[in-house]
């Protein structure tokens, strides 16, 4: 086994520079950091050692311990591993340390040391224990007094100690804290399980009542929703936000995807768009993310990169953020229908169905059809009788079947400054009517 | 002017260019006092034009600076031979229902063939789908965008001249001025898409950051086009046929 401690010196102070209350604020955020480290690891813990252990290590700063040691085939050797974690938590305002050893003791205490290098070994472990000052052990203030008052300065004149002294003379906890930080014997844990649904909250210490002011604590909840999607191979089509006020209904928002996706820019993009088209009712108190519906991720096939792929994917973020804005109706493709009426020879239809990987060349059937203005008045609007008609007529005579039949006598007549206008003249009632625009 | 008065124009151009001492249209050497001007035929002039409209981005040749309007007396006087790529070009009808679509049909319908999508935004009417596919667009890569206010407009506008996908954007704006122009200019550059906004003729009073600003009006049923303004070439006024088939 091989463990990766992530060491967050001054987590209680940039959790709360999101926005999150002290106290209980820390704890949640550590949550939501829990979940999106689980796409690193299946094994994350928030919890080492003894509660003796953990109240002492809580003094460091806060931690996350991930068992490193199976998935380092997938993520390549630490280095690489160290570059993707501080590209993801440094534009959430974290803060860092890392430390990686045999055990999460050990790799807690390189991680508070700060040293860059890396123990794979529990020899290497023991060698880079050995000159490191006493203080850096999750040992009560009193025992680490005994100690120096023993003569002894560094971790490394402990460990040579045997144990049964260490025991006798310090007592049962601190031999025991000593036989797991060196390895000699196992530590029990308890992992952080992924949930079957997402949620993660956020609570403000004060209120927050510019939208903009959500994007960063936002930012933070999307990432664990990120990493929990990622650790389950699973993707949403739709997560909820969550506004929470002090005395009123919280503000319910469903930020929508054409598609399934888990990346926590397009998550955070779209909510963006959708924030800014909101006005708050209420100063936010907190801030909800859920997510219940998990779908397979899209499977792109070998072509991931390439141009095609690449510019569907790029559509689709595009056509999100409009939507995003300004509401799910308002892109839409057009669409042939046959009928002859010309106000019912055309459909709208929502345009994410149209973006699809898989180009499809449906080939249009030649048509001898009568030429069509490219202006279309949704409402024929009422004229006097043209006065000079160009061309025409052309009678449409069509729909008794479904009661909104029509007679007409179509005319290409010009109108003011040359306009050429696609005028019918009704044969029931004898008006005339502009329906298009010849353009 | 007819298609005669054209080439006058272009030997007009001749004259002026070549008695110019810029190295980067001719050699300094042809412009030394005493000897007479070269004189360079059609093609050639063109081919210079257009290598000095790619003069700024020399190193990438691979993107087309222009896309071909479909029509050859108007590539032939347009900067790169056609409708400025990843720019702005300002088109201002004296009317709607002149052919102002007409004229941007050959270019959309390439653009379509080539797996590209359109973005129609806020547009008066109905963009009528019988008709637009008769002129051979691709109806399922034309992408109908409504936004309530000016301001939402201007966003849509920007949004989908920046998504590489869409090769061009059409868009009517109720409100601009020169400063939101320049905006969706550097959007367009961004997304290397043809920006093509309809405006009022009254706009043609204003100056305006947009690469190509043309007039457009109907002389006896026919669409003329007049370039008010062409970056990195000459106003010109030319005519076209492009409702021809209607006037018959």
């Amino acid at each position: 086994m091989l463990w990766l401690c992530i060491l967050l010196p001054q987590f209680a102070l940039e959790a709360a520079a999101g926005g999150a209350r002290a106290a209980p604020g820390t704890r949640s955020a550590l949550a939501t950091l829990a979940l999106w480290a689980l796409q690193w690891s299946s094994q994350v813990s928030t919890r080492a050692g003894s509660d003796d252990a953990q109240r002492i290590a809580a003094a460091h700063g806060a931690a996350l311990w991930l068992e490193i040691g199976a998935s380092r085939q997938l993520f390549g050797d630490h280095t690489a591993l160290r570059a993707r974690l501080a590209t993801e938590l440094t534009p959430l305002g974290y803060g860092f340390r890392l430390g990686i050893a045999p055990t999460p003791q050990g790799a807690t205490i390189l991680a508070r040391a700060g040293l860059a290098s890396v123990a794979l070994t529990r020899a290497q472990l023991l060698r880079q224990l050995g000159p490191l000052p006493l203080r850096f052990l999750s040992l009560p203030d009193e025992q680490l007094a005994a100690l120096h008052g023993a003569g002894l300065r560094h971790i490394g004149a402990l460990l040579a100690l045997p144990a049964a002294a260490i025991a006798r003379r310090f007592g049962p906890a601190a031999s025991l804290y000593l036989q797991r930080l060196r390895g000699a014997t196992r530590e029990p844990q308890r992992y952080v399980q992924a949930p079957a649904h997402f949620a993660s909250r956020c609570e403000f210490s004060g209120a927050i009542s510019d939208t903009t002011a959500l994007l960063f604590p936002l930012q933070r909840l999307l990432a664990g929703l990120q990493g929990y999607l990622r650790s389950l191979d699973r993707a949403v089509q739709r997560y909820s936000l969550c506004l929470e006020h002090h005395r009123a209904d919280a503000t319910q928002l469903t930020i929508g995807l054409a598609r399934p996706g888990r990346d926590a820019a397009q998550f955070l993009a779209l909510a963006r768009e959708r924030l800014a088209a909101t006005t708050l009712a209420a100063p936010v108190h907190g801030l909800r993310v859920e997510a219940n519906e998990l779908l397979q991720p899209l499977v792109l096939q070998g072509d991931m990169f390439s141009h095609a792929a690449q510019q569907a994917e790029q559509l689709q973020h595009s056509l999100d953020r409009l939507a995003a804005r300004l509401g799910h109706d308002a892109v839409r493709t057009l669409e042939r229908s046959a009928d002859h009426r010309p106000e019912r020879a055309w459909r709208l239809r929502a345009a994410q169905s149209t973006a699809q990987l898989t180009v499809q060349l449906t080939a249009q059937p030649a048509t001898q059809a009568p030429d069509r203005p490219c202006w279309l008045l949704l409402e024929p609007r009422r004229i006097d009788m043209p006065r000079e008609l160009l061309a025409g007529p052309e009678r449409i005579e069509s729909g008794w079947w479904d009661g909104a039949d029509v007679a007409r006598d179509y005319y290409l007549a010009r109108g003011e400054h040359g306009a050429q206008l696609w005028v019918y003249n009704d044969l029931r009632s004898g008006a005339w009517c502009l329906h298009g625009l010849w353009s | 002017m007819t298609g005669q008065a054209l080439y006058e124009t272009d030997e007009e151009h001749v004259r002026q260019f070549s008695s110019l001492p810029d190295t980067r249209f001719g050699k300094l050497a042809d412009v030394l006092p005493g000897q007479p001007a070269p004189r360079l035929d059609r093609d050639e002039l063109r081919a210079r034009l257009e290598r000095m409209g790619r003069g700024a981005h020399a190193d990438d040749q691979a993107r087309p600076v222009a896309l071909p309007t479909g029509f050859a007396e108007l590539d032939a006087v347009l900067p790169g031979g056609g409708w400025p790529v990843g720019a702005i070009t300002e088109l201002m009808p004296e009317t709607q229902g002149i052919g102002e679509l007409s004229l941007l049909m050959p270019a959309l319908a390439q653009l379509g063939r080539a797996g590209r999508y359109l973005a129609w935004i806020a547009p008066p009417c109905l963009p009528y789908p019988p008709a637009l596919a008769q002129h051979g667009l691709a109806l399922e890569r034309l992408l109908l965008v409504q936004a309530q206010d000016a301001r939402t407009v201007l966003w849509a506008i920007e949004q989908a001249l920046r998504c590489p996908a869409i090769g061009a954007v059409l868009a009517w704006p109720t409100s601009l001025d020169d400063r939101r122009v320049r905006r969706l200019q550097l959007a367009a550059e961004a997304g290397g898409s043809c920006g093509l906004l309809y405006r009022p003729p009254a706009a043609a009073l204003q100056p305006s950051p947009a690469a190509l600003r043309l007039r457009l009006r109907s002389v006896a049923g026919c669409l003329q086009v007049e370039i008010q303004k062409a970056r990195g070439g000459r106003a010109h006024a030319v005519v076209m046929h492009p409702a021809a088939a209607i006037c018959a």
